[in-house]
């Protein structure tokens, strides 16, 4: 996947800061409903969408949970998804690679495309889906196995067994989160020994060892301390040359910090999509501007 | 917020003592005497609550080793009379049943009783022997009390010693008193002596079936008879030849005498057979029947014998330390075998005692060095080709000081009193072990052996006799007895065998553990092997695979099960699976071969289903397409069982060339071993149902405790449901699954309806899986109706208890342990 996630117009906008670029981007166009497409959001950028989310409606028993959302995440950049407790964005995330399927008496209407294949098309195995898509927890929530054997587990479990491959993907992995340096000697140590900042980077890192294309984060850093925070945030910024993406956050900060695209929801529904700057800076709904200043949630 | 309760900050410099007043609290933030009071009420009750636990489970484990200590203490023994006897060196000396009137024989025709408390002057008893008439040997059989004499005409008789309570003025006193029977002829000794003295003209030994009435000994009147027989020629002979050593064996129909003769230097052997005639009535007056000179049989003279009470052999020890064995077989006696006890001493291979332990099969042989050894008659396995019933060495105790110088046997089991000089020495046969032994200050004579086991008395040099009190209730227990391989009387070596009751007052109970702990060691095993796979595979599909909503209806109705009486689960073991199953085993054997393939089978169809018709099923729900197969594979293995067994499980008699398909038959003669009805297969599938649902839920709480975020963890990593399970939640859950299994354990060993009523309880040690076992619960459930409290069989009961209590402890007490390794393996989840 590597070699395609870098076309060169892309690399140069991508590397600087996420507030750097994108500027003065106005030209986007409200839905009735509040949603906005794609294509008119970052004439600049354009990213190629990546993931699609068409009329996508979810339901848990008879509780609809997200209410047509229309929504596309950008190739190689880092969605943000805010808005209070409740208001479905975790429901969403976590569709993506259809964690929710693990939900008893659960629904849904519309579609999710992956680099325009659907995940419930029923010819897809939905463990091949899973492998092609990374996740991190809001807890962190490493295997109580040694750090080796937690980040080379989705190798494992496919049955890669090479001793060579594994010791590689396991430097790889563990650089790409920014933990090799730390825990280089004692991989075989048990990975209930690290903090909580080191836990997390590990489950980065073990999301990440089976390089899938989609890394989708749930509150990745609720749990940490600001500085274990600042670590993971820079991972990101690091992480988005290879992979796309989802974040979902409570930290407005983090989310201005260091997505490049913004998605507001509030009772199940998308109530703004625009880059990051615009939502912070210039929101075209209300209830954007009450939550991001802080007025609500 | 009444603000005029509160003093103001204002106030307090003001007072210019140093004590600072305590400001009055608000009323809202008092706290209601009430809460308080219950507060500390129920931080009692539940402290002494949670003490009382301990404490009840402590006192249960004291009462238990409390009631099983005295299995283990050996006997202890008090000085209670000490008894002068007038009369100087006696023969025999016995005492009554009670301690209370021990009495002393010249070995004559005197007896003497003392009174043992010394308040009534000793009463003095003659016997009605005829005048001129000499006793020259005797023998005491004290659980008869009763004598056999040998006079120096020939003859043989029997003394009884009675001890009648008579009452004089309202007081009971026990009167001694000593019958001599019928003497009758046995050896004409004249005759003897009148060959020995001119052998030219020697007639031969009176001609067999002399009729000469003999006696049992029993049924005749006190009056003295008068002296039977010719007995008076040959006086000169008379010192020359006499018998000198004699005893006597006695049946229901026949009788034995042994007999050594001194004729000049020389000893002579013989046996003199009695018959009684039997009759519609039953047994008759016994006659003499046969006369027998064993002598030139012998290498050496003859110098001690003994007969045993089955009055059908001779056990003769020489003076070179052989001892031969004749076994009267029919009008002969027979050799059967010739041993030295002591062949590998390096001094003297002498005997210099030999007698029987209660019960006439054992004999304690006595070095001269004060070996110990104890031969037993049994079919030994080894050289004996002809598995003839012979004497082999089955014990040995510590040597005596010396040679011994008096034995006595116990009446009640199979102890005995040995010692020699001032050594005393109380030990037990089939224990081997020395219950009290010690140095008293005195030269021991003769030792006595109460008939209750309750007393024992120690005659010395000056005449004294010592009466002690003897406190031993539990002989036959110990150590050895318990845990150890035991040669009993009459098995062909030594064994773990369990046996707590019998029909005979000479039956000597067998109570080692070890079958027992087989058994609970064999049933729970058979359990466990049904019952932990099922429950663990149910547990891990439960919680991993199956419909959320079909487990909310599964888990309680395991939990229901785990509920059900076992007395229910025992009854339908024993009335209707057993009589199914036991000529169905083929059948069972197919149906577990086609359960476990069917899911392989069925697993390898899904797969090959394309997606599209596999996602038309519900996850959790796969199996219900497999119930169907499983239920026709059943009926389809429960009745081709059979034809199965005609194929697999033929006998074919070499006899006849007869077939049988007979799995029971097969079994026997393939393996060996013995096919019951009842059976530990049986066991360990009913117990199987019982333990299957605790395991269950255990396992299954702790697989779904399991933290969410590991599975969501691993299955976003693109793990299968079942690499999930494997991988990631089994060892999370290993800790409770450990507990589950250690719990199911628990209740397995403990289990007793189930066993009691679905096994023969007999107590096997085999691993023959179509034989039954009696388990240590099941044993005590059995047995404790019929022992009688305080009783060594009661005791061990009880012991049997507190090795339960101690196996669960241990198994308990390790399964925390690794469960505490375990979780702490996998902590911080």
């Amino acid at each position: 996947m590597s070699t395609n996630t870098r076309s060169t117009d892309e690399a140069k906008p991508l590397t600087s800061h996420p507030r750097a670029h994108n500027k003065g981007t106005s030209s986007t166009t409200t839905s009735e409903e509040g949603l906005i497409q794609w294509n008119e959001l970052m004439p600049q950028d354009n990213p190629i969408p990546y993931i699609r989310v068409k009329d996508f409606s979810f339901f848990y028993g008879p509780k609809q949970a997200i209410f047509d959302v229309n929504m596309d995440m950008g190739k190689n950049r880092i969605t943000a998804l805010i808005g209070p407790s409740g208001c479905g964005k975790s429901t969403l995330l976590r569709n993506i690679n259809r964690m929710n399927d693990l939900v008893e008496n659960v629904r849904h209407k519309g579609d999710i495309t992956i680099d325009d294949d659907s995940i419930y098309d029923p010819s897809i195995e939905i463990i091949s889906l899973r492998k092609r898509i990374g996740m991190v927890f809001q807890k962190s929530n490493p295997f109580a196995t040694s750090i080796y054997e937690n980040v080379i587990f989705a190798l494992r479990v496919a049955g890669r067994n090479n001793r060579k491959e594994l010791d590689e993907v396991v430097e790889r992995s563990l650089r790409g989160a920014a933990l090799w340096d730390e825990v280089k000697d004692r991989l075989h140590s048990s990975a209930m020994g690290l903090s909580g900042g080191q836990m997390q980077r590990l489950c980065i890192a073990r999301a990440i060892a089976n390089r899938p294309d989609v890394l989708l984060m749930d509150e990745p850093c609720a749990a940490l301390d600001p500085i274990a925070t600042v670590k993971i945030e820079e991972l990101m910024l690091e992480l988005k040359k290879e992979f796309t993406i989802v974040i979902v956050t409570h930290n407005m900060q983090q989310a201005g910090r260091c997505s490049d695209y913004t998605a507001f929801m509030y009772l199940g529904k998308l109530m703004e999509f625009g880059t990051t700057q615009q939502i912070f800076t210039n929101p075209k709904v209300k209830k954007t501007e009450e939550y991001v200043a802080g007025k609500m949630g | 917020m009444s603000e005029s309760n509160v003093p103001s900050a204002s106030d307090s410099p003001s007072s210019p003592a140093p004590k600072r007043e305590r400001k009055p609290t608000p009323a809202r933030f008092l706290v209601s005497p009430v809460t308080l009071w219950i507060d500390f009420l129920m931080t009692w009750v539940i402290k002494v609550g949670g003490i009382g636990v301990i404490v009840a489970v402590i006192g249960i484990m004291v009462f238990i080793t409390w009631q099983v200590l005295p299995l283990f203490s050996g006997a202890s023994i008090q000085p209670h009379d000490e008894v002068k006897m007038t009369m100087p060196n006696p023969a025999v000396v016995g005492m009554d049943e009670w301690g209370e009137l021990p009495f002393a024989y010249d070995g004559d025709r005197t007896f003497e009783f003392y009174d043992a408390h010394g308040k009534n002057p000793p009463q003095k008893v003659t016997i009605a022997l005829p005048e001129g008439e000499k006793v020259t040997a005797t023998r005491y059989f004290p659980e008869k009390y009763s004598l056999v004499i040998a006079t120096d005409k020939g003859n043989v008789g029997q003394i009884k010693v009675r001890y009648d309570a008579e009452y004089k003025d309202g007081r009971r006193t026990v009167v001694g008193r000593a019958e001599l029977g019928t003497l009758e002829p046995l050896i004409d000794l004249p005759a003897e002596a009148a060959a020995e003295a001119n052998p030219a003209t020697a007639s031969p030994a009176p001609a067999p079936g002399t009729p000469a009435p003999a006696t049992p000994g029993s049924e005749t009147p006190a009056a003295p008879a008068p002296a039977p027989t010719p007995a008076t020629a040959a006086v000169a002979a008379q010192t020359s030849t006499k018998i000198t050593v004699i005893d006597r064996g006695a049946g229901e129909s026949n009788a034995l005498v042994g007999a050594i003769l001194k004729v000049g230097e020389k000893r002579e052997l013989r046996a003199i057979t009695f018959k009684a005639k039997r009759s519609i009535r039953g047994a008759g007056k016994m006659t003499l029947d046969q006369r027998y000179d064993l002598t030139g049989q012998l290498k050496a003279a003859p110098a001690q014998l003994l007969v045993p009470s089955t009055a059908d052999a001779l056990i003769v020890a020489d003076d070179s330390g052989q001892v031969s064995y004749f076994f009267q077989d029919g009008d002969k006696f027979e050799l059967r075998q010739s041993f030295q006890p002591f062949a590998d001493s390096t001094g003297s291979k002498a005997i210099a005692r030999m007698d029987f332990i209660f019960g006439d099969v054992s004999i304690v042989f006595s070095g001269e060095n004060g070996q110990s050894r104890v031969f037993s008659l049994c079919i030994p396995a080894e050289n004996n080709p002809e598995q003839k019933r012979i004497f082999a060495l089955t014990k040995e105790f510590p040597p005596l000081a010396g040679p011994a110088t008096f034995f006595a046997s116990s009446q009640r089991n199979k102890a005995f009193l040995t010692g020699s000089g001032k050594q005393a020495s109380l030990r037990y046969t089939t224990t081997e072990t020395i219950r009290w032994e010690k140095n008293l200050d005195f030269d021991i004579r003769q030792g006595i052996i109460g008939a209750k086991y309750e007393n024992l008395a120690f005659l010395d040099a000056s005449n004294v006799l010592h009466v002690y009190e003897l406190h031993d209730p539990h002989p036959e227990a110990g150590f050895n007895a318990f845990f150890g391989k035991l040669w009993y009387e009459g098995l062909a070596g030594p064994e773990y065998s369990y046996q707590s009751t019998g029909g005979t007052d000479e039956f000597e109970p067998k109570l080692s553990l070890i079958p027992l702990i087989w058994g609970s060691i064999k049933g729970t095993l058979c359990a466990l092997i049904f019952a932990v796979p099922i429950a663990l595979t149910a547990a891990i599909y439960t919680s991993q695979f199956l419909d959320p909503n079909l487990k909310r209806i599964v888990k309680p109705t395991m939990e229901i099960m785990a509920s059900l009486p076992s007395v229910v689960l025992g009854f339908l073991a024993a009335l209707w699976v057993a009589p199914r199953v036991a000529d169905r085993v083929p059948s069972l054997l197919l149906i577990l071969v086609l359960i476990t393939l069917c899911p392989l089978l069925f697993g390898w169809i899904w797969n090959k289903i394309p997606k599209i018709y596999r996602l038309w099923m519900r996850p959790g729900w796969e199996w219900s397409l497999m119930l169907p197969l499983l239920v026709v594979l059943c009926v389809i293995g429960w009745n081709l069982g059979p034809y199965f067994e005609e194929i697999a499980f033929v006998y074919v008699d070499p006899n006849t060339g007869q077939r049988y398909a007979d799995f029971g038959l097969w079994w026997k003669h393939t393996t060996g071993g013995g096919y019951d009805q009842r059976n530990s297969m049986v066991v360990g599938f009913m117990m199987g149902f019982a333990v299957i649902p605790i395991i269950f839920t255990i396992a299954e709480d702790s697989l779904s405790n399991v933290p969410a975020g590991l599975r969501s963890a691993s299955l976003a990593l693109g793990a299968t449901r079942w690499q999930t399970a494997w991988e990631v939640v089994l060892p999370i859950a290993s800790a409770g699954i450990f507990s589950a299994l250690m719990i199911g354990l628990g209740r397995a060993v403990g289990e007793t309806m189930i066993v009691v009523m679905a096994t023969g309880n007999t107590p096997l040690m085999d691993f023959n899986l179509f034989s039954g076992m009696r388990t240590l619960s099941a044993n005590i459930a059995v047995e404790l109706p019929e022992a009688p409290q305080f009783s060594t069989h009661y005791r061990v009961l009880f012991l049997g208890a507190l090795l339960l209590f101690l196996l669960t402890f241990v198994v308990n007490t390790l399964a925390e342990f690794l469960r505490n390794h375990l979780r702490e393996k996998y902590k911080g989840i």
